[in-house]
């Protein structure tokens, strides 16, 4: 770990400190990971450099995750979408996940997380799409058409208070301060 | 037409998170200007829109949900309130059209620009006074900021705003928000960056501007002291975060807590952070009481009394050999150590501070654990909402282990089936069958509480057989084994009785799974207590008259009851899990893996710290015992989990389960063992021939005689004066109850307060949905009305006519019920409105729209069709002039409120305002999606005009809204739980 630490760099892990929710020890196993995801010829970090999203879905914590692909779109910034992460947006995705992060940033980016055609909303084609994410799509799973609608129209009873017919942002961080559980299970520890 | 494509306006996300609905405040003066003719709207977004809102639609599932959405909303706000009349100012009808010349003037020449400029630059930032709340507000920006990113795009887009109009936006956000940084502590900034919701990249960007900022404003006005100060917090903070870091590096079997809580979800992994922090709790202990009483001890007194040789059978009994030793109170000398010329050390000052000082930190330790998880997770829970939420929003991250993974997706299916199914089962009970159930119930309970007492029965009558048995005793092996029956049975009934508890399960039915576990826990509880109940009552009244040196005695039971547990938890896990295992696999398959029993074990360990507690001031180095217990225990839970276990079949509810076992651990456990012990120091008479406190009438008139010293010494005047005046006395006890009743009093009241606020803020959001959505329905409808006509050949060239009296008639209709809708929603106030502005404002500006939309969906709909002679040729102008006006009419009765009506609640307006402007958006893109299909090729460049005209007032509609939301922030502050609504607002907006 000495050397990661030399190749991160005082300031910059300071930096990193002061920016995420991430201690310093965790940022450097961060990064320690980080690299060896890396091709072994080019292991220098840089800000610019790109893991793919196979290869970060590669890592333990996240393979089984029904939510894996969800995830890396969300953290990603790049510009051609296709869910490749740089060394800080893993960062920022292991702040977010991190146990110190606050129930607002937990709830922002999971609603972000759910928000499957990004559209700043989650309408009925988002829930159906998590229901069935974390039913699984094997058959005996599966909810069937009818107990789908009857599931969708409880959830839009219970959370959308202006009744739109669909739960925006802030209708989902209601609901999610009113889960106690929320802050505990969404947590990724690397 | 179905549910999710029944508007254009639903899928677009600027119109939801209307947070995006800041980004666009200026760019309307560009697209007028730079692009008057110009097709701002590419074709393909209306198509790409509608595609995607095809996507949404339900495998045949939408209609239900429209149905019961729109069954419930349209005319029940307005009926159900009754006193209508009075206040609403009969509605008054919109200046005639030939009344607007001077008004038309300003439009050809003015136009829209009107006074957007001056909006738009100065709106100052309403900084609020206390930075809590400024931080709120900045937090609110920053998500807005955020939102910009991925969502806003496709409704930037379909704007058409120009990229520059965006990025001058973003920066304008952007540089409020260094603004904001900016004022505040090092400390706050450093958490408000960290608290944005924004990616690395633009937190590293926001964090170096405000450095920079920063540092210019430093160099101005430099001097020592700023440099002094920096210094020393900066050299504070790096400690800090070294002490962190060491905190982080201590941190016992991470490794394994991450194993087990991937394949066992974090439910499993709360039954290990418990046993952590009690592991905690003892090594804490251990280092407490070693350091200042055993140390001191030794030290003065190293030779132990080795009379009698060391058998073995001790470490089970704690007798004989131990029972001269460090272990036990008798242990401990009364003298004061040290030579004539150096301090003295006191041991029976040392031993009963120590003591006191680690129960007072265990207190609060417990309490402050208690109340922030209380306050975590038990005070928002509500119960109206079970369900569908709770399943989905709590799917474990945590867990890494494929197989886990597809047993928990198997485990939700189910448990989202049963969610479903008892819906429509729950509603139905016959009441022959409710009977049985109340008649099961007092059954168990009477058998469950005989049964406790029973065993308390038992154990007093074991204990006084054990009383004289030690009484004849004649020091052999036997004797000193027959010592270990009670401690035997005792475990015994605490293995045996649960598992027979647990038998009811079968047979009672409880709606609800939590309250079944609740009832369990509550009788183990009962169980435990009287058991211990019993042993104490023993200990205090019997054992400390007829022993010579009682509290070594106590403390070899105690030690006794703690090797004894220790034995039966190992045992427990052993026929808890690894047998039922075994028959779960091989005899019987129905019976299957068993599942971590979490309640059980953990009251288990309460028990046993419990013991840990009572035992302290009889047996000081009790906790190693405790140590290396809870350490063993560890890895053999852990070992018997990933052998025996499987993950539980019931997801959630964690969090509160925790929460209990805290209180259980602080109410009857700790309370119990402080108020023995408190009992035992205050009344009881140490020892004569044993221990620290011979010779004393109670342990507690060793700080007597301190302090009958210290008058003596000058300099220790305050702390005799304390002793005196304050311990002592009375009066000064009844004071100190007296305000902490008045202050539960206050903060009781204030969260009334809260929940009623609370409660109006949610009948507010309510009411708005309501408003919305019949809106909606009267948009709907006029839309319907549209497409039923007649559709005319197509013929370019002719513009649309003058048919707005139906209308407007409409119109004024809507803003009747509008204006009745307002004027009651307006009574949740405190005031009734009795200036009508408030009302007035928001229903001209419905109007406005209404009347705009209207003149937008005329010219929508005759656009590139012919047009039959015998309209009127008054043209589209003539409606949007209309609009225009009432516009201006919203606006001069806008200003004219803002200024001089402080008292009025600000509540109200806000919100409604907001979602007019929401409406108005959505409303301008359903036009863009229905337009389409109606433009003809050749028609292209004429319809842009009222469409873009119509972009204006959104724009101009929003930014005023904006700007009310401004000017209210500050009247709002002086409220009492100003911070929740804050929050509201912010939410909501």
């Amino acid at each position: 770990m000495g050397t990661t630490a030399s190749q991160l760099g005082k300031d910059l892990l300071s930096e990193y400190q002061e920016l995420t929710f991430l201690t310093k020890q965790e940022i450097l196993l961060a990064h320690k990971r980080f690299t060896e995801l890396l091709p072994k010829e080019d292991r220098t970090v840089q800000s610019t450099t790109r893991l793919s999203m196979e290869k970060i879905l590669s890592m333990p914590e996240l393979k089984s995750n029904p939510f894996r692909k969800r995830i890396c779109h969300v953290f990603s910034t790049s510009d051609t979408k296709d869910g490749s992460l740089t060394f800080e947006d893993f960062l920022d995705l292991l702040s977010a996940f991190s146990d110190s992060a606050t129930l607002e940033i937990k709830s922002h980016y999971a609603f972000r997380i759910f928000d499957f055609d990004d559209d700043g909303t989650l309408d009925g084609g988002d829930l159906e799409k998590l229901v069935n994410c974390l039913t699984g799509e094997t058959d005996d799973t599966r909810l069937t058409p009818e107990e789908m609608r009857q599931l969708i129209r409880n959830i839009l009873e219970e959370s959308d208070i202006d009744k739109d017919g669909t739960v925006n942002l802030s209708e989902f961080q209601h609901v999610i301060s009113r889960s106690p559980d929320f802050v505990s299970s969404f947590k990724i520890v690397l | 037409m179905s549910y999710y494509n029944n508007s254009g306006g639903y899928n677009n996300p600027a119109y939801h998170d209307s947070d995006t609905l800041q980004i666009d405040r200026s760019p309307p003066r560009k697209s007028q200007h730079g692009n008057p003719h110009g097709n701002p709207y590419p074709r393909e977004d209306g198509a790409v829109l509608r595609e995607r809102s095809d996507l949404h639609q339900l495998p045949g599932g939408g209609q239900t949900i429209s149905d019961d959405a729109q069954g419930r909303v349209p005319w029940g706000g307005l009926q159900e309130e009754s006193w209508r009349g009075e206040d609403c100012l009969p509605v008054g009808l919109l200046p005639p059209q030939s009344e607007s010349p001077q008004w038309q003037h300003d439009f050809s020449h003015s136009g829209y620009q009107v006074d957007q400029k001056a909006h738009y630059d100065t709106t100052p930032l309403v900084r609020l006074p206390s930075t809590t709340s400024g931080h709120v507000s900045m937090r609110f920006r920053g998500s807005r900021k955020m939102s910009l990113f991925p969502v806003g795009e496709a409704a930037l887009c379909n704007l058409g705003l120009s990229e520059d109009d965006v990025k001058n936006e973003m920066d304008n956000e952007e540089e409020n928000l260094i603004k904001e940084l900016v004022a505040m502590s090092t400390r706050d900034r450093i958490k408000a960056i960290r608290d944005l919701p924004m990616t690395f990249a633009d937190k590293k960007h926001i964090r170096g501007q405000v450095l920079v900022f920063k540092s210019f404003k430093k160099s101005q006005k430099w001097n020592c002291f700023a440099d002094c100060s920096k210094t020393v917090t900066l050299s504070f903070r790096r400690c800090g975060a070294n002490m962190t870091l060491a905190g982080q590096t201590l941190e016992l079997w991470r490794g394994t807590m991450k194993e087990v809580g991937g394949k066992f979800g974090t439910g499993v992994l709360s039954y290990f952070k418990f046993l952590k922090w009690l592991l905690m709790f003892n090594i804490f202990s251990f280092l407490v009481n070693f350091g200042f009483i055993t140390i001191p001890q030794l030290v003065s007194d190293p030779v132990i009394s080795a009379e009698v040789n060391f058998k073995g059978l001790e470490l089970l009994t704690g007798a004989g050999y131990f029972n001269q030793t460090v272990l036990y109170y008798g242990g401990y000398s009364n003298e004061s150590q040290g030579t004539e010329n150096k301090p003295e050390y006191n041991m029976q000052l040392a031993y009963f501070f120590t003591i006191a000082a680690y129960m007072l930190l265990c207190g609060a330790a417990l309490i402050y654990s208690m109340a922030r998880s209380f306050r975590k997770r038990f005070v928002l829970d509500d119960k109206a909402s079970g369900g569908a939420w709770q399943l989905l929003c709590t799917w474990d991250f945590n867990v890494t282990n494929e197989r886990a993974v597809r047993q928990r997706k198997n485990n939700l299916s189910i448990q989202l089936k049963e969610s479903l199914s008892d819906n429509i089962r729950l509603a139905l009970l016959p009441l022959s069958d409710r009977l049985k159930h109340y008649a099961v119930f007092l059954g168990t309970w009477l058998l469950s509480t005989a049964v406790a007492v029973g065993c308390g029965a038992a154990i007093y009558f074991l204990c006084q057989y054990e009383k004289e048995a030690v009484n004849k005793s004649s020091g052999s092996l036997v004797d000193e084994a027959s010592t270990l029956l009670l401690p035997f049975v005792v475990s015994l009934v605490n293995l045996v009785v649960p598992l027979f508890y647990s038998l009811f399960r079968k047979i009672e039915v409880y709606s609800n799974p939590r309250m079944q576990v609740y009832v369990i826990i509550l009788r183990n509880v009962i169980l435990k207590m009287s058991i211990l109940g019993i042993l104490c009552y023993y200990w205090v009244t019997d054992v400390a008259e007829q022993f010579p040196c009682w509290e070594a005695v106590v403390g070899q039971g105690l030690y006794r009851l703690v090797v004894m547990d220790f034995l039966f938890l190992m045992l427990g896990s052993f026929f808890g899990e690894f047998l039922s295992n075994v028959i779960g696999t091989n005899c019987i398959q129905s019976l299957g893996v068993p599942e971590f029993d979490i309640a059980r074990n953990v009251l288990d360990l309460i028990y046993a710290q419990t013991l840990a507690w009572i035992g302290i001031y009889f047996s000081p180095l009790l906790p190693v015992i405790q140590i290396i217990k809870f350490f063993v225990l560890f890895y053999l839970k852990k070992v018997s989990l990933t052998r025996n276990c499987q993950p539980p079949r019931r997801a959630g509810r964690a969090a509160q389960m925790q929460t209990i076992f805290i209180a259980i651990l602080f109410f009857p456990s700790f309370v119990g063992a402080v108020s023995l012990l408190a009992y035992t120091v205050w009344t009881i008479p140490p020892s004569e021939s044993c221990g620290p406190f011979r010779g004393l009438n109670t342990t507690f008139s060793a700080v007597h005689i301190w302090i009958h010293d210290l008058e003596d010494v000058n300099s220790a005047r305050w702390t005799v004066w304390v002793f005196q005046h304050v311990i002592q006395s009375e009066i000064f006890y009844f004071l100190i109850t007296l305000i902490i009743i008045v202050f539960i009093y206050i903060f009781w009241q204030i969260t009334q307060g809260r929940k009623q606020l609370i409660a109006l803020l949610r009948q507010q959001i309510v009411n708005e949905g309501k408003d919305k959505a019949f809106l909606l329905e009267k948009l709907q409808d006029l839309q319907k009305s549209k497409h039923s006509k007649p559709k005319p050949k197509k013929e370019t060239g002719n513009r649309p006519e003058n048919e707005s009296s139906p209308g407007l008639l409409q119109a004024l209709l809507a803003r009747q019920q509008m204006e009745e809708e307002e004027g009651r929603s307006s009574t949740f106030g405190v005031s009734m409105p009795s200036d009508r502005s408030t009302s007035t404002t928001s229903s001209t500006m419905v109007h406005a729209m209404l009347l705009r939309q209207q003149a937008d969906s005329q010219a929508g709909s005759y656009r590139g069709v012919p047009f039959p002679a015998e309209y009127p040729a008054l043209s589209p102008t003539s409606a949007l002039i209309q609009a225009m006006q009432a516009r201006q009419m919203a606006e001069s009765e806008d200003e004219h409120h803002r200024t001089p009506v402080p008292s009025q609640n600000p509540v109200n307006a806000l919100p409604s305002t907001m979602i007019q402007v929401m409406q108005a958006r959505q409303r301008a893109q359903l036009e863009l999606d229905q337009d389409e299909p109606y433009r003809a090729p050749d028609s292209y460049d004429d319809p842009i005009l009222p469409t873009s005209n119509a972009m204006m007032q959104v724009m101009q509609a929003r930014q005023r809204a904006e700007e009310e939301e401004e000017s209210y922030r500050t009247p709002v502050s002086p409220w009492l739980a100003q911070q929740q609504l804050q929050d509201k607002y912010n939410d909501r907006y």
